[in-house]
């Protein structure tokens, strides 16, 4: 029974490498190697690589500071962290929603069956990200100092630490499971969270050689620290050496943490695991709020639910609306640094502050790029198309509708980092009136142009809203279309700004947009309508 | 109140509906059936402006769908088969953007939902997110949404499939209720026994073909309708 169980999980959780998510179709055995190949380069070969360079970069120096536990321990912290972040989304989704748990249970599988398989699959994820991270590490260590007991203890500290992460993603994902089932605004916070984590991740990335070398420094005291502060974690290092005794009691406390689990897992995996969405809404009675009822025009109905369901998906806010979180962090990165930002572009800019205005307005429309709601928004429809096409509107509305949310999502954060820039660069009135109506022109052109490639492109045949926001070509040529109009236009701005001057520059790029803009328009609520209409 | 002349609708070679004409008085429920795949939802989202089709025509009151399509849907209103709704919203998000659609007043939507909710009990269920509702409270959703902005003509596509006994039994009165107050009903239905219980017209469709129209007893006799239906499709 779990053996077809195990098969099941592991056929749902690489069914990507086997079957085209789009079209359901099985891939060829090439393009299944050339998927696996690709999967295999950029977790061994990328991210195991990397760590295997911080790995050799740490091994020797702490070893012949007799602080091979510390090395242990480092590695340990970072397995156990980038182990839970890999696996603990999918414990939530894969142990506690899981979409076929009541089949499961409907049917006549031991409960503790389905708990092995479902385990399995959480602790072989937790197992792979978190090895990307501690098997180089004992790798390295074995080559720089071998020893019998060093070679077990780093397996069994392999072994250790992927029970920890099962533990704790098990724990996590329960919590997420609990806070989702409860929350009303999760795709907001789902989208800080994800921001909270992007931004952490560049932190470290930038600031990964101050703290290696802030580290290889004070190693002896903060080896020393933790000795004195938090011994487990001294303790714990020290399998990795070989250290019997640490093996022994920790090889004991994590079983032991491991079987409490195991058994209040067991005791509550029914009702966790058939706790839907739906049956916690009714039982925690979320009632209708008794609000008075207000009448929209049509065009403000339309932009409402376009609005609706642009921020009911984390997925489609992270990917196609990541500048309008971004824009404003960075105006105000502009006023916190601008004394070095307006030094640096005053240098380089010595002999045209013209070409630095034109810039400033290039770049300004280069992060307007990341938003790209309007180029999915017609494949977003999916299935219910038809409730658009048979109500009584003209069918360019919902499309003008689709067009204002990028519009606006876009430009009033870029107003707010224009006026920022002006602050920051001490603009004057010409160069802030480019800096303000630029962008917001390109962000108009980007949206109707995303918009003409969704309706050249479209696909309401999705089981997941990921096809459509990612995995759409229409996507793609929506995005990089709009990096490459900029290429031009620095181009443009480059040879011409010293010759005809800035704003008269900066005007003819203002109405080669608004001009393409027209055109597009034009066919969006012409043609671009009756493909809507008719889709 | 609807009338269907000649219709016909391609998908490539294949005919899906072949010269189908009707007509569709005010006051009357009008059941439309036929096998799977007989041409029912062609018809019907060619009806709802959904589908465009390659000849004949369909004009309600007499205004044309090809030719005034907001017109005539603002006079209709039409429910799939299978309710995919916007899971994005709740249902009372989803009402007040019908309502808002058909220009229903905020004093009038108001009663009508608090009218219709109470009558499928979903009062209690329009604040969550359509995600988490069930089939049946989708399609209940899906009736009032048509219901709130008083059509005069309403299009459904097998609309007691998912429906409990009793949403079925109110659907069933609301139905007939529309077309005392002189508005008419044209939907699809695989369940014979509802349709000769309910219907004053019957329309049977065969491989996209009308083979026989009109008033129950013209199109049945003393006959049971299931008994007509087979001997047809035989």
């Amino acid at each position: 029974m779990i053996k077809i169980l195990l098969k099941k999980q592991f056929l749902e959780m690489f069914k990507s490498f086997f079957y085209n998510q789009k079209t359901n179709e099985k891939r060829s055995a090439g393009s299944v190697a050339l998927y696996i190949s690709l999967f295999v380069f950029s977790t061994v070969i990328v991210l195991g690589g990397m760590f295997t360079a911080l790995a050799l970069l740490l091994c020797s120096s702490l070893a012949a500071m007799d602080l091979s536990w510390l090395y242990f321990a480092l590695f340990s912290i970072i397995a156990i962290l980038i182990g839970i972040f890999g696996s603990v989304f999918n414990t939530y989704s894969g142990l506690y929603l899981s979409k076929d748990n009541d089949l499961l249970l409907s049917m006549p599988i031991p409960v503790h069956a389905i708990m092995i398989s479902r385990l399995l699959g959480v602790y072989l994820m937790g197992l792979m990200f978190s090895g990307i991270v501690i098997l180089p590490a004992v790798a390295v260590y074995s080559f720089v100092k071998f020893s019998v007991l060093s070679l077990i203890g780093g397996i069994i500290l392999i072994f250790l630490i992927s029970l920890i992460v099962l533990i704790l993603s098990c724990l996590l994902g329960w919590v997420i499971a609990k806070i989702s089932l409860k929350l009303k605004n999760k795709s907001f916070i789902t989208v800080i969270i994800s921001l909270a984590f992007i931004a952490a991740y560049y932190f470290v990335y930038f600031k990964a050689q101050t703290i290696i070398k802030n580290f290889l420094e004070n190693a002896v005291t903060y080896g020393e620290k933790i000795m004195s502060d938090v011994y487990p974690l001294y303790m714990f290092g020290k399998i990795g050496t070989g250290d019997i005794l640490s093996i022994l009691i920790f090889t004991a406390a994590i079983l032991l943490l491991f079987a409490v689990m195991w058994f209040v897992l067991s005791r509550s995996f029914i009702k966790i695991s058939t706790s839907s969405a739906a049956s916690a809404n009714s039982k925690s009675g979320a009632l209708r709020k008794k609000s008075a009822a207000r009448q929209n025009s049509i065009s403000k109905a339309l932009l409402k639910k376009e609005f609706a369901r642009f921020t009911s998906s984390p997925n489609y806010m992270l990917n196609c609306g990541l500048a309008s979180f971004l824009i404003p962090i960075l105006g105000i990165f502009l006023i916190i640094k601008k004394a070095d930002i307006s030094y640096a572009f005053n240098t380089l800019f010595v002999n045209s502050a013209g070409l630095k205005t034109a810039v400033i307005c290039i770049a300004l429309c280069l992060l307007a790029t990341m938003n790209d709601s309007a180029a999915p928004s017609v494949s977003l429809e999916g299935k219910s198309i038809w409730i658009l096409q048979s109500l009584p509107i003209d069918p360019k509305l919902p499309l003008i509708a689709k067009l204002l949310v990028q519009i606006l999502v876009t430009a009033v954060p870029l107003v707010f980092c224009s006026a920022c820039a002006a602050f920051a660069f001490s603009a004057d009135a010409v160069s802030i009136l480019f800096m303000i109506i630029i962008p917001i022109i390109f962000a108009l052109l980007s949206s109707c142009f995303g918009l003409f490639i969704g309706l050249k492109m479209p696909n309401l045949n999705w089981t997941s809203e990921i096809t459509p926001i990612k995995q759409n070509i229409g996507v793609l040529i929506a995005i990089f279309g709009g990096v490459l109009f900029i290429g031009f236009m620095f181009v443009f701005c480059l040879i011409l700004v010293n010759i005809i001057g800035m704003a008269a520059c900066l005007s003819v790029v203002a109405v080669i947009m608004l001009a393409l803009s027209y055109l597009l328009l034009h066919w969006i609520t012409t043609k671009g309508a009756n493909i809507f209409k008719n889709l | 109140m609807l009338t269907i002349e000649h219709l016909t609708k391609k998908y490539g070679d294949f005919k899906a509906v072949d010269d189908l004409s009707l007509h569709i008085l005010p006051g009357e429920i009008y059941g439309f059936i036929g096998h799977n795949g007989a041409g029912k939802t062609t018809t019907l989202k060619s009806i709802a402006g959904i589908l465009s089709f390659d000849e004949g025509d369909i004009k309600i009151n007499g205004l044309s769908i090809k030719t005034n399509p907001i017109e005539c849907k603002k006079l209709f209103a039409y429910i799939p088969d299978n309710p995919d709704l916007y899971d994005f919203m709740t249902g009372e998000k989803y009402l007040n953007f019908i309502a808002d659609i058909f220009e229903v007043s905020a004093a009038s939507r108001s009663a009508l939902i608090k009218k219709y909710a109470d009558i499928f009990e979903m009062t209690n269920s329009l604040g969550n997110p359509i995600s988490s509702y069930s089939h049946g409270m989708k399609q209940k959703l899906a009736i009032i949404s048509a219901w709130i902005h008083d059509p005069k003509l309403i299009i459904m596509d097998e609309p007691f499939v998912g429906l409990d006994p009793k949403a079925s039994h109110i659907l069933k009165e609301m139905m007939r209720e529309v077309c005392n107050n002189g508005g008419a009903i044209f939907f699809s239905t695989h369940v014979l026994e509802v349709a000769e219980k309910l219907c004053d017209k019957i329309a049977i469709i065969k491989s996209g073909k009308l083979i026989r129209s009109g008033s129950m007893d013209e199109v049945k006799g003393d006959d049971s309708l299931e008994n007509i239906f087979l001997e047809l499709e035989e």
